[in-house]
């Protein structure tokens, strides 16, 4: 494969990328989803690499899809959970990260509660940082695999509206796929409970809404988000009964939305809570389309960081 | 004994509402009179054309976050970055490494003080016992051992029987309760301020409200408790309305604000720098620009650093683990001159009075005025020197300075204490 004129080392967020920067992950997306499908095909773009999976938190989709994507381009892959490292006993980020860059690592995939870590990692250590969530901020990977899934199905975002449902306050995934969305020109509503899709959000030009019919009635498709409820206190809202009751997609619902509207969930899903089982299996449902591009887009992004012009 | 002339400066005591060329004299400690001085041959003349002159700058809320081992390296530390900022009174929070709650806590410190301070550093008892909130601290026998303020700052009683009754109790000593207004129910997570920048960064959990509703706690309390309740750190717009309602009806309560709300706003925490992480959390610029406006029109009657050193190690950590505070002491009149310059009623006996007498007054102590007889604690600043500020000039271990690498015009180039010079440029 040609060398890339990709020269960010690290992914950190979607805020600070270029359409241009988008579109270049995405087009090397569909190379390697090609690729994925014809064992013939089969790259070793990654042979002799190590990448490592910091994983500071819980999660199952994300890490084996790292995982296998680095895998896919024959890289060497660690994953690393925090049950199972020195943090446990007490050792900082800072020392972990130093420690695996020292190991020989040639990127560290990281996942972790804090906002900011990996910027703050690629501060301190010179291998590429990718960020595979970061608190509430930032979840590039999962933004762009869901841009890549909305485009394959819609052709292009631009002058789409989509509407995304959920705990948009605690979402990284809310916020990644702003950014992304945004850029590319579709009109991003968020949408739920007040307490947890505060009008603040407007600042940062998206629409704010708190009436479930309305945001679904003209969206060409909808992102379901997890209600996160093992991490706020109780005073968001008062049971994920009464959430179902007001916010969940069921099948009546869905009769609010256009024919051929998308739903997309980046998952877990908690069936008969934000949707009904029988609508996460429908036709509409792209969910299963985004974990497996969710394999050909984390190949593109290990790709191009650890081929970066300034690396 | 020789007697020290500065010669040609531009005085400013906003005690004696003075702002004029005039020059100083100060024999043994004291200030003395200009006939006393003139009438000696013994004398020393120090040329100060150009530069101002004022007295040395009163903080009221400094924390010397004291490791339990040493001490007396924190408060050499502080001393040695107060004396450069031309300050020579601090007022030490009561977490002093163990909390200010008893009688020999204040003993131990005031020794460990008297030994290596080069400044005045006096002490504030707490007002609940391990400033918990839960049980009032032992207040008289503070006040014997010499605190001069009472406070559980940087926490609160969130328990608004107990702050009601401390302040009530607190009232028969004559001393002020000083109070950082913080719910803590409205800002347990308190990474920063709820505002736009925060939201995108995935951060925030320190709204407006939460201080707001904590500043009219002390409002209402100052008046029924009869008490001087003085608010530290105020941060928001709302809150310097209250605070200038309350005082147009007569009310007892004073406020400050620091020297970093007065010129960040919440942006600059966008690349997640912990030395952007303060206590009460950077705002808007709405808020800094209504806390300028407050500060100038006599609303907010100081200026208090909010000083806080931390180890790097500590600091430099991943933000929402990084602890709240920065340190400003060094800084803290070059930031709030280069601020507040340009704006509208800006004037040096403006800035002098909210840095040395209004925290004197407060405290009830006779310092921030040149009077004859008054302790020659002088400060001279050259508005014309350009500097760039750098925590790696400091012998301190703490970098947590919102200013690092900050260039300035206007500079502290020598401060005295009693009369002995204790920094120079």
């Amino acid at each position: 494969m040609e060398k890339s004129n990709w020269c960010r080392k690290s992914l950190l967020g979607i805020e600070e990328l270029t359409n241009k920067e988008i579109n270049q992950v995405l087009d090397l997306s569909k190379v390697f989803k090609n690729e994925l499908s014809d064992v013939e095909k089969r790259s070793d773009h990654l042979k002799g690499k190590r990448i490592v999976n910091l994983f500071m938190e819980p999660s199952t989709r994300t890490r084996i899809a790292f995982e296998v994507a680095a895998k896919s381009l024959h890289a060497d892959v660690i994953s690393i959970a925090e049950q199972s490292s020195s943090l446990t006993k007490g050792e900082t980020l800072r020392d972990t990260a130093m420690n695996i860059q020292a190991l020989g690592a040639d990127a560290i995939v990281l996942r972790h509660s804090s906002p900011g870590s990996p910027l703050f990692l690629s501060r301190i250590v010179d291998v590429p940082i990718i960020n595979a969530g970061d608190g509430a901020h930032e979840h590039p990977s999962q933004a762009l695999l869901d841009l890549y899934t909305l485009q394959e199905k819609l052709g292009s975002v631009k002058g789409k509206k989509i509407t995304i449902l959920g705990d948009i306050l605690f979402s990284r995934v809310a916020r990644s796929n702003f950014w992304a969305l945004s850029k590319m020109g579709a009109e991003v509503t968020f949408a739920g409970p007040s307490t947890l899709v505060p009008k603040r959000f407007e600042s940062m030009g998206a629409k704010v809404s708190h009436n479930l019919k309305e945001s679904l009635s003209d969206a060409d498709a909808v992102i379901l988000l997890r209600i996160q409820h093992e991490r706020q206190s109780s005073s968001h809202f008062p049971s994920l009964a009464e959430y179902t009751k007001i916010f969940g997609l069921n099948k009546n619902r869905s009769k609010w939305l256009k024919e051929g509207a998308l739903i997309l969930h980046p998952g877990p899903i908690n069936r008969g809570v934000e949707i009904d089982s029988e609508l996460a299996d429908s036709s509409n449902s792209a969910i299963l389309d985004q974990v497996s591009n969710g394999i050909a887009v984390r190949m593109a992004i290990l790709y191009l960081c650890t081929n970066s012009t300034t690396s | 004994m020789t007697v020290k002339c500065l010669k040609g400066g531009r005085l400013i005591d906003p005690y004696n509402g003075i702002d004029e060329k005039k020059d100083l004299y100060f024999r043994n400690g004291k200030i003395v009179s200009d006939s006393e001085g003139k009438s000696t041959s013994d004398i020393e003349n120090i040329d100060v054309q150009g530069k101002i002159i004022f007295p040395g700058l009163v903080d009221l809320r400094c924390h010397l976050n004291n490791d339990s081992v040493s001490p007396g390296n924190n408060i050499l530390a502080a001393s040695t970055e107060g004396s450069a900022g031309g300050y020579t009174t601090l007022l030490a929070m009561p977490d002093l490494g163990s909390i200010a709650d008893n009688p020999a806590t204040i003993e131990f410190i005031k020794d460990k003080i008297s030994r290596n301070s080069k400044i005045r550093i006096l002490l504030s008892g707490s007002l609940t016992k391990g400033s918990k909130g839960e049980v009032l601290a032992p207040l008289g026998s503070l006040k014997d051992a010499g605190v001069v303020a009472f406070t559980d700052c940087p926490l609160t009683a969130q328990n608004n029987q107990i702050f009601t009754k401390g302040s009530e109790y607190a009232s028969m000593f004559n001393l002020p309760v000083i109070d950082l207004p913080r719910d803590l129910s409205l800002s347990r997570r308190g990474n920063a301020h709820n505002g736009p920048q925060s939201l995108k960064m995935g951060l925030g959990g320190y709204p407006r409200i939460a201080e707001e509703l904590f500043v009219q706690r002390a409002i209402s309390v100052s008046k029924i408790a009869n008490t001087r309740i003085h608010l530290t750190s105020i941060s928001s717009s709302s809150s310097v309305e209250m605070i200038r309602d309350a005082k147009l009806k007569g009310s007892l309560i004073t406020a400050d604000v620091t020297p970093h709300h007065l010129s960040l706003c919440e942006k600059s925490i966008k690349d997640f720098n912990p030395n952007f992480k303060t206590s009460p959390p950077l705002r808007e610029e709405s808020d800094r620009l209504k806390l300028v406006q407050g500060l100038l029109d006599g609303t907010i009657d100081c200026i208090a650093t909010a000083h806080e050193p931390y180890p790097e190690h500590e600091k430099n950590v991943e933000f929402d683990l990084a602890p709240t505070g920065v340190i400003g002491l060094e800084t803290a009149l070059s930031v709030c001159y280069q601020t507040l310059n340009p704006q509208n009623g800006f004037s040096w006996l403006k800035l002098i009075s909210a840095m040395s007498l209004n925290p004197s007054n407060i405290l009830n102590i006779d310092q921030g005025r040149l009077n004859i007889g008054s302790d020659a604690d002088i400060v001279i600043f050259d508005p014309d020197k350009n500097w760039i500020y750098s925590t790696n000039e400091r012998s301190s271990n703490a970098t947590n300075s919102s200013f690092e690498y900050k260039k300035f015009k206007g500079k502290i180039v020598t401060t005295f204490f009693k009369g002995s010079e204790v920094y120079c440029t």
